[in-house]
């Protein structure tokens, strides 16, 4: 999967220096799959440990895979959800932005 | 953007917090203050991110005093500022009697008019997840006893921003009770429904109408908060045998909309009234007699599904058996068939 260079991993960008746990749990999406998203806009929530934050999309684009579901275990740098960036701001690869 | 607002969704605490956070930027009278809301942004997340945006003077953390704190939030609405006062649950509201039901709710009136009190009280209510009886409690009977107080209950995130525009912008006190199990925090993971699109642009819901949230003709099912959910549940298993179960959500208790309530029985005959509230003196016998009061001849059958009269229990498997669950709501339904 993740040698489409043309997608966007979301991922927790910067994990919490007060934990000790290298895992953590999906609370809540706030968008769908398919949806059209903005940089920098809240995707979901995660908890690790007791921490809860906002995991930020990562590109303007379309959402076009959630990998972790509410509820969902994932470690540390897993790839949460794909974002396929809109085109406009992918021109160098134009051509494979349906995909 | 347009896009964006029908498509994003928000947890009850967050829709919460979006319309708090616009009317303290449109008007600077509007603040916030109660116990852990400033640093930890309220214990139920009900004000995530307010004091990072706002600062100290106008997100506060308070000294454990309910009384102080409450009656300072009167006296402030009475000289012409916009509260919200939190109680963290609403089971503490008897350290801060007096103010809730003796000056909050009756100034207005005590005064000749010559004062209104514009705030907002809100309040975590409500149990499922073993709390005990002192943490676990709605009191929604208790609140909407009392004259000179608007009590609204949201049922979702849609619900949760529209109620709290309104009651901030509403010139009486308004009592805003929010379900913990709602909020959509992570340690306390919401039913499937609380989450829903929620416009980022400001909108209010009138209080006194209730919101039909499915149409059925044999039976209806009246309910609020947490329950909203549970009726929805067993209206849908109830569906697969052939019973149709129209699911009225209150949202308001003051003012009640009980137009809408008896619209519904008069089609359907049948009256369900689910609350995890106490049974006696409260809000299911409070609906019946006002269906009753406006259209007897239209009931054939009435159930009330709320907490039996007792102290809600600390055991888990003892307070699953006193709180109403979908299936008690099914099984009140299939006593109307």
């Amino acid at each position: 999967m993740s040698e489409h260079t043309d997608r966007v991993a979301v991922t927790v960008a910067e994990w919490p220096d007060d934990v000790e746990s290298d895992e953590g749990v999906v609370v809540n999406w706030f968008v769908g799959e398919d949806a059209d998203v903005e940089e920098s806009e809240s995707l979901c929530e995660v908890q690790i440990e007791k921490v809860s934050l906002d995991v930020y999309a990562p590109a303007t684009g379309t959402l076009t895979e959630i990998l972790c579901a509410e509820d969902a275990e994932f470690e540390r740098g897993e790839t949460l959800a794909w974002i396929s960036p809109a085109e406009d701001e992918a021109a160098q690869s134009s051509e494979q932005n349906d995909e | 953007m347009a896009a964006e607002a029908s498509t994003r969704e928000l947890t009850m605490s967050r829709a919460m917090v979006s319309a708090i956070a616009h009317e303290m930027r449109e008007n600077s009278e509007v603040f916030y203050m109660g116990e852990d809301v400033a640093d930890y942004g309220g214990i139920f997340d009900s004000t995530e991110g307010l004091r990072e945006e706002f600062g100290y003077d106008r997100v506060m953390d308070v000294p454990i005093s309910e009384t102080a704190y409450l009656g300072a939030a009167v006296g402030a609405a009475q000289v012409g500022m916009r509260p919200i006062a939190e109680l963290m649950f609403v089971d503490f509201f008897g350290v801060a009697m007096d103010q809730i039901y003796n000056q909050m709710a009756k100034n207005t009136y005590m005064s000749g008019g010559n004062v209104s009190v514009p705030m907002v009280l809100t309040a975590a209510v409500g149990g499922t997840y073993n709390d005990a009886a002192q943490h676990s409690q709605t009191l929604y009977g208790t609140f909407a006893h009392i004259p000179g107080l608007k009590v609204v209950v949201p049922s979702t995130a849609y619900e949760a921003k529209g109620l709290m525009h309104n009651a901030i912008r509403d010139d009486d006190p308004v009592l805003y009770m929010f379900h913990k199990r709602l909020m959509g925090i992570g340690w306390m993971p919401a039913p499937e429904g609380p989450k829903t699109p929620v416009p980022e642009t400001d909108y209010t819901i009138p209080f006194g109408r209730a919101d039909v949230k499915r149409e059925g003709d044999d039976v209806t099912i009246v309910t609020l908060g947490l329950h909203v959910h549970r009726a929805l549940e067993a209206a849908a298993s109830l569906a697969e045998e052939d019973v149709s179960a129209e699911v009225v959500d209150l949202r308001s208790l003051v003012p009640l909309d009980t137009d809408t309530i008896v619209e519904s029985v008069e089609k359907t005959g049948n009256l369900v009234v689910v609350d995890e509230d106490y049974r006696s003196f409260g809000v299911t016998g409070e609906i019946v007699a006002s269906v009753a009061d406006e259209a007897l001849g239209a009931l054939q059958n009435v159930e009330r599904v709320a907490i039996p009269d007792v102290p809600i229990p600390y055991s888990r498997p003892l307070e699953n058996e006193v709180i109403p669950s979908t299936e008690d709501i099914v099984t009140a339904v299939k006593r109307t068939q």
